[in-house]
């Protein structure tokens, strides 16, 4: 950090000298990250040890809230004997398609409201009123349309989805500057390469915010279906687990979700990366 | 000075490993036993039937009506119930014990609260709340094997003869109800394997060439459930009352059987408190609630319209749907060896763990004995 001193003499000059990062900018750097880095792995390890503690010495019924090393075991055998892989797969199998028919709805729709008014004009009332219905009260409405299968599961995913990429596309293509259609306009830009070279690239870094925040969602919205309409699946495996009074089991299914939920989120989020170099780099949490 | 991380980190991993294994279950021992009986007038005989007796021919217990008296506490203890509704007809003997004063006669200020069974268990267990109207299902089993002090006390009902709540299936072409097979099938339950209704399923599920491990389950809403059976969706569904009767008369489904007869699945639970701290109490809630079920519940109760018009108050029904299936047999005791058929039906289907919990761990009927005074 650079210091400013008090003025020495009376003409008031302000003098600066060099912080750390300005002399040795490199070692610096590498200070700062192995410091963010050990907070980011030592907070949690920190509470999970807590954790561990108040469940040996009971200060909290380990009955119900089993102690890490009980979860871990139990997670432990149970992928090991094959029972946990089924639910696992049941649930990325249910995500992953309906984040996928959302993700292209979404887009498709956002942009065709984004670059068409009075498509928007027709739409977005209707839309807004459906963006604010809870998308779980959609279930008993899927489950008539598409039966007792893997359908509701899909498209409930589907629907969360969506509205959050619909509404970044339609945002982000409305933001994109007129001097940037112009600029295309001038250069005599036909509809498909206005698309292709003005209203992707710079709706693109905008839309896969949306799309990471919809990842997320999406794992918690199936999570929420599956214990209410399905026989597999993590939500099952947690809330079934829970009526069964096996907090281990529960607690497992718990660890589970919240490492698929940041998987999916951090897939995204590469792959946002890898689709739009151009933008400014997504830092996410406190890395400097 | 910067404190050191790793150090720091390994000093209090290597604390909590040390800590790790010096916990020990508190396991209080319970002081239901020992207790003087004294006769109850009102009770003779018929308040008490052997526990190995089962089956359509067996008769509830029953007093006479207003007995046992009460035995009113020295001092006014207030307790709090859980139950998973208020609006099931097997819940209406507290209802009505409320209405008509009949805790209150004994001394007992008496709360009901909604809650689950899961998340009722460990607040019974820790003493939050004193009893819980439920059944020995699966959670039970699993958290009194984990160590909680709790115990199934008395009985709540059993269907009448009549009744036919329970397992509907759908004919297929060209089958007859007498060689139903239920192999392969899928099966609409509104509560899951861990529940009760597991005991009896395994046995019709065993007597159609069929079990609890290979069958598909489908855990759905009430209303969901007569839907997917009448929809094609699943083969067979329990169907609960007055559901079944939306059925009986379509020859396409056929009824296979439901909960066993003269045999309660459920009724109350009690936890530390009044099983050790306050036996009392717990004898006098159990005198109370008996004492309900011979004044008001002895025989076919639905016959008076008036009473009729009570129950639809208090649990919030309409009349009509109440008169459209049998009075239930309430019954205030426990079957011997139903914990074990039950829990025989949890492992088959998966839902348990570990070795089977003894019945003398699962059971208590020292408390209802007691209170019609029976010395057992």
């Amino acid at each position: 950090m650079s210091t400013l001193q008090t003025p020495h003499s009376s003409e008031g000059r302000l003098v600066r000298r060099p912080g750390p990062h300005e002399k040795a900018p490199e070692s610096t750097h590498r200070r700062r990250r192995a410091l963010e880095l050990s907070l980011a792995v030592a907070v949690p390890l920190v509470l999970v040890l807590l954790w561990q503690l108040a469940a040996t010495q009971q200060w909290i019924d380990e009955r119900v809230y089993p102690a890490p090393s009980a979860i871990l075991a139990d997670g432990w055998e149970r992928a090991a004997e094959g029972d946990l892989w089924p639910d696992v797969w049941a649930t990325l199998k249910r995500v992953l398609a309906g984040y996928l028919l959302g993700t292209v709805a979404g887009y498709l729709l956002g942009l065709l409201m984004g670059a068409l008014p009075l498509v928007r004009a027709a739409l977005e009332p209707m839309m807004d009123a459906l963006y604010v219905v809870p998308k779980l009260a959609l279930l008993p409405i899927f489950l008539n349309m598409f039966g007792l299968g893997e359908g509701p599961q899909v498209a409930l995913v589907a629907a969360t989805v969506f509205f959050f990429v619909w509404i970044s596309t339609m945002a982000a293509v409305l933001a994109v500057p007129e001097g940037h259609r112009d600029a295309g306009r001038v250069f005599g830009a036909g509809h498909w390469q206005m698309f292709r070279h003005v209203l992707l690239p710079a709706s693109l870094p905008s839309v896969l915010v949306g799309a990471r925040i919809a990842a997320g969602v999406a794992v918690l919205v199936i999570v929420a279906s599956e214990s209410i309409a399905a026989s597999d699946g993590l939500g099952h495996l947690i809330f079934d687990s829970r009526a069964l009074f096996q907090n281990d089991v529960m607690f497992v299914g718990i660890v589970c979700v919240a490492a698929l939920g940041v998987l999916f989120s951090e897939l995204v989020r590469l792959a946002g990366r890898l689709l739009t170099p151009w933008a400014p780099r997504d830092r996410g949490r406190g890395q400097s | 000075m910067r404190p050191p991380l790793v150090p720091v980190l390994t000093l209090v991993l290597s604390c909590a490993l040390a800590l790790t294994g010096c916990s020990a279950q508190q396991d209080g021992g319970l002081k239901t036993a020992d207790r003087d009986i004294e006769p109850a007038p009102g009770c003779g005989e018929r308040s008490w039937t052997d526990p190995a007796r089962t089956g359509e021919n067996r008769s509830p217990a029953r007093c006479e009506a207003g007995a046992p008296a009460p035995r009113k506490l020295k001092k006014t203890r207030a307790l709090t119930i859980a139950t998973s509704t208020l609006t099931a007809e097997y819940v209406a003997p507290l209802q009505i014990a409320i209405r008509e004063g009949e805790f209150a006669r004994e001394g007992l200020d008496v709360e009901l609260k909604v809650l689950p069974t899961p998340e009722a268990l460990p607040l019974l267990a820790k003493g939050e709340i004193d009893a819980l109207w439920a059944a020995p299902e699966a959670a039970v089993v699993n958290g009194i094997n984990s160590g909680f002090d709790i115990r199934w006390v008395a009985g709540n009902f059993s269907p009448a003869p009549k009744s036919k709540s329970g397992l509907w299936v759908r004919l297929r072409k060209d089958e007859k109800p007498t060689s139903v097979s239920l192999a392969d099938r899928k099966i609409a339950t509104l509560i899951g394997k861990g529940s009760v209704i597991s005991y009896p399923m395994d046995t019709l599920l065993s007597e159609h060439g069929a079990d609890m491990e290979s069958m598909s389950f489908r855990q759905l809403g009430s209303s969901d459930v007569l839907t997917a059976l009448t929809s094609g969706a699943v083969d067979a569904a329990w169907l609960l009352d007055p559901v079944w009767r939306r059925v009986e008369d379509d020859r396409k489904y056929t009824f296979l059987g439901g909960q066993p007869p003269g045999e309660p699945l459920g009724g109350a639970l009690f936890g530390p408190g009044l099983l050790s701290a306050d036996v009392d109490a717990g004898v006098a809630l159990l005198r109370a609630y008996i004492r309900t079920i011979n004044t008001y519940f002895a025989g076919d109760y639905k016959k008076d319209p008036a009473f009729v018009a009570e129950l639809a108050k208090i649990l919030k029904q309409d009349p009509k749907v109440i008169t459209a299936v049998p009075a239930l047999r309430m019954d205030w005791e426990i079957r011997k060896g139903t914990t074990d058929r039950l829990q025989k039906a949890y492992r088959d289907a998966g839902v348990t763990e570990g070795e089977p919990v003894p019945e003398a761990r699962l059971v208590d009927r020292r408390l209802y004995a007691e209170a019609v005074g029976h010395e057992p």
